[in-house]
């Protein structure tokens, strides 16, 4: 059944009357992911596609109250109060596609999900994806049927286009997806590779899953932690992109928010060997992907 | 952006932490200086290890060769002179962000260069209960000495007010005998930024009159912020140099347009040949990680994301080749979500068009995603009729391979 995006996922979507809101809200309605209302403040009442906008989350949830997954696509300044009005009605996942959020912001939002025991994915998420059943978020575009097969191996990728050109590379050598999640590559994400390992773990589905790492945090150490210590058993094919990045002055902003390297943290280096100490194997190329899963 | 030591005391002074009395002098004028010797010039450089490379002097009396004119590749055009300080102990303290604890930490240990070797340790805190300066004040309390919790109180006030990613006192020093205080008020006439009397108002002492004063500030600011934080600073360049020519105008191609972004990162590199116009955040870094390993020599960094309009590419496309070295020119990207190929092709070669002289170097192009096929057939009658050297990939060809692809066009199929 692959995970978070399941035939049972029901979607609001904060931003639903902004450009990226209603867009995504008809991919979503067109790969048949069930879409049931849409909050955007001082427009409840108003439709966006046939779907019912609401000025709040509370009457979102009065209304439709099977609702459990949200998708945020508003402005970087409203995102922490859509956030927290999500954590609040206790969503159980929500989906964070708005890029360049105060870092602050993101901390306070994702220690109240914490403590609020819902899951957060993104920011700078560009989905979630479990091809032939739904989808949450941008991921896949007007028509994810090329790039993203239905199978057993989950895809986690702090990169959007990433997740997209993996995909790709598995769909055209006949590997199918249980799930392809785009975790953002900001310094802080609600849901890390470890985060979605363990849900990978748990999913029958899932034989083998794809991690797409890159410089920068401790995300990636902290999956080889989760493998080491028997947390994580099915295999794992991981990428780290980033060395160019790390012959530019230290510092330098490129890429994803989170893809900086001070001092030692964080390398590529460090990110290999921990890897690796976990039995993982590592592609040099995303090419070689399909190759390391057999 | 990382901010100059002195552009970091302000904040600090702001919030009433006590730096030492400085007065802010360019290296290209003849400075009135109004700090009395000995004292210590510091150049405002934003490399770190400053103080190793000479970039930190303590002096008995001024001299008229001030200093050195670059500090790790780095240019000196301001130098702070600040007056010396009695020390005692010496901390490091600082607030951040930390991917292990996912959240906020502060880090509190022995202070001086290389403070994370002499066993700083890192404690989280909890975000949310920092509401209340009681409630910052019990966490503090376990970790701090009593002398530093108030000046730690301001850091946090700091930190949070002007939406850090870091806020960073090192060293931060007791001193028992107070630094002489602030000379009288006409100083500094015609000088920039005059005096800054640190010791002013906001100076406390504790009972056993120490007095605690940040000697260094190192602050990163959080740009993703920059929309509701009341303070500017000038933009600034993390290689040491002046921005390029390309690299300003590059960047000007997002201002007042928020439909997708080009431009906004772009880094011109010395001595590359192969000038590179990328796609995505992430498939960015791993093509210029491909083309590296391939042996090629990249011109420039540039990335575009998020369906940048056609106008974009257009405009990006113009400035990426406008270096007059190039030996070949890669389009590269990954599987596209939804960025539209066709019209972001389209936009890279109405650039192309307006060039002059005219590309003759090989051109390789790599994308995939919605309305990819119509671009290519567009492109390939383009090329054939316009004559560009164009080498068109789909996605059924493997990204990375068209590194060596442009490599061996590049440089002939001798290279390696």
């Amino acid at each position: 059944m692959g995970i978070l995006v399941t035939e049972t996922t029901k979607v609001l979507i904060q931003g639903i009357t902004g450009k990226e809101g209603s867009k995504v809200a008809l991919q979503m309605r067109n790969y048949n992911t069930k879409v049931l209302a849409g909050v955007t403040p001082g427009k409840g009442g108003q439709q966006v596609h046939g779907i019912p906008v609401y000025n709040t989350i509370t009457e979102a949830l009065e209304n439709h109250p099977g609702i459990n997954a949200s998708f945020v696509a508003v402005p970087n300044f409203a995102a922490y109060g859509a956030m927290r009005e999500a954590i609040e009605a206790k969503i159980p996942l929500i989906n964070v596609l708005t890029e360049h959020i105060p870092i602050q912001d993101t901390a306070k939002a994702v220690a109240l999900a914490k403590r609020n025991g819902v899951k957060i994915v993104g920011p700078s998420s560009i989905g979630i994806i479990s091809p032939g059943i739904g989808k949450v978020g941008s991921i896949g575009g007007d028509d994810p049927r090329g790039v993203y097969s239905k199978g057993s191996v989950g895809v986690i990728s702090k990169s959007g286009g990433m997740a997209s050109e993996v995909s790709w590379i598995l769909t055209k050598n006949g590997i199918g997806q249980s799930t392809v999640a785009g975790i953002g590559g900001d310094v802080l994400i609600g849901s890390t590779f470890a985060d979605l390992l363990e849900e990978f773990e748990k999913d029958e589905q899932t034989k083998a899953v794809i991690i797409f790492g890159e410089i920068g945090g401790t995300y990636e150490e902290e999956a080889a932690d989760l493998i080491k210590s028997g947390g994580f058993t099915k295999k794992v094919v991981a990428f780290i992109s980033g060395l160019f990045a790390e012959q530019l002055p230290a510092g330098t902003k490129l890429g994803h928010a989170g893809a900086i390297v001070y001092g030692d943290k964080g390398s590529y280096k460090s990110k290999i060997e921990s890897l690796k100490s976990a039995g993982i194997k590592i592609a040099k190329t995303p090419d070689e992907i399909p190759d390391l899963l057999r | 952006m990382l901010l100059y030591e002195y552009e970091g005391k302000k904040l600090f002074k702001a919030c009433g932490i006590n730096v030492p009395q400085s007065q802010l002098v360019l290296i290209s004028e003849s400075p009135n200086i109004q700090i009395s010797a000995p004292c210590v010039l510091k150049a405002q450089v934003l490399s770190g290890k400053r103080a190793d490379a000479g970039g930190i002097i303590k002096v008995q009396s001024l001299l008229k060769e001030l200093f050195r004119k670059t500090i790790n590749g780095e240019r000196v055009e301001k130098i702070l002179v600040e007056e010396m300080v009695e020390i005692d102990k010496e901390y490091y303290l600082s607030f951040s962000y930390s991917t292990e604890s996912r959240g906020l930490v502060l880090t509190f240990g022995e202070g001086g260069t290389g403070a994370e070797e002499k066993g700083a340790k890192t404690y989280p805190i909890d975000i949310l209960s920092t509401s209340e300066v009681k409630k910052l004040r019990l966490h503090l309390g376990g970790v701090l000495p009593e002398e530093l919790i108030e000046i730690a109180i301001k850091l946090w006030e700091v930190f949070i007010k002007y939406d850090c990613e870091l806020a960073e006192i090192n060293p931060l020093v007791t001193t028992v005998i107070p630094a002489k205080l602030a000379l009288d008020s006409d100083r500094g006439a015609g000088i920039q930024n005059n005096i800054d009397s640190g010791s002013g108002s906001g100076m406390t002492s504790s009972k056993n009159d120490k007095i605690v004063y940040a000697l260094d500030a190192k602050v990163i600011l959080d740009d993703d912020a920059d929309f509701r934080r009341e303070v500017k600073f000038p933009e600034r360049n993390l290689f040491g140099r002046p921005p390029t020519e390309a690299e300003i105008e590059a960047r000007k191609i997002d201002e007042g347009d928020h439909r997708g972004t080009a431009g906004s990162v772009y880094w011109d590199l010395q001595g590359g040949d192969i000038a590179v116009i990328a796609a995505g955040g992430g498939g960015s870094i791993v093509n210029m990680d491909a083309l590296l390993a391939f042996g090629g020599k990249p011109a420039n960094y540039t990335e575009h994301s998020g369906n940048p309009p056609r106008e974009k590419l257009k405009k990006l496309t113009k400035i990426v080749l406008s270096n007059p070295n190039l030996k070949g020119c890669w389009f590269v990207g990954g599987t596209a979500n939804f960025t539209d190929i066709y019209e972001t092709l389209m936009g890279f070669v109405e650039g192309l068009r307006e060039l002059s002289p005219k590309p003759t170097y090989p051109i390789v192009i790599r994308r995939g995603g919605p309305r990819d096929k119509e671009a290519f057939e567009a492109l390939k009658e383009i090329g054939e009729k316009e004559g560009f050297d164009f080498h068109i990939y789909g996605r059924e060809t493997p990204m990375t391979q068209t590194a060596k692809t442009m490599v061996e066009l590049a440089y002939g199929n001798t290279s390696n």
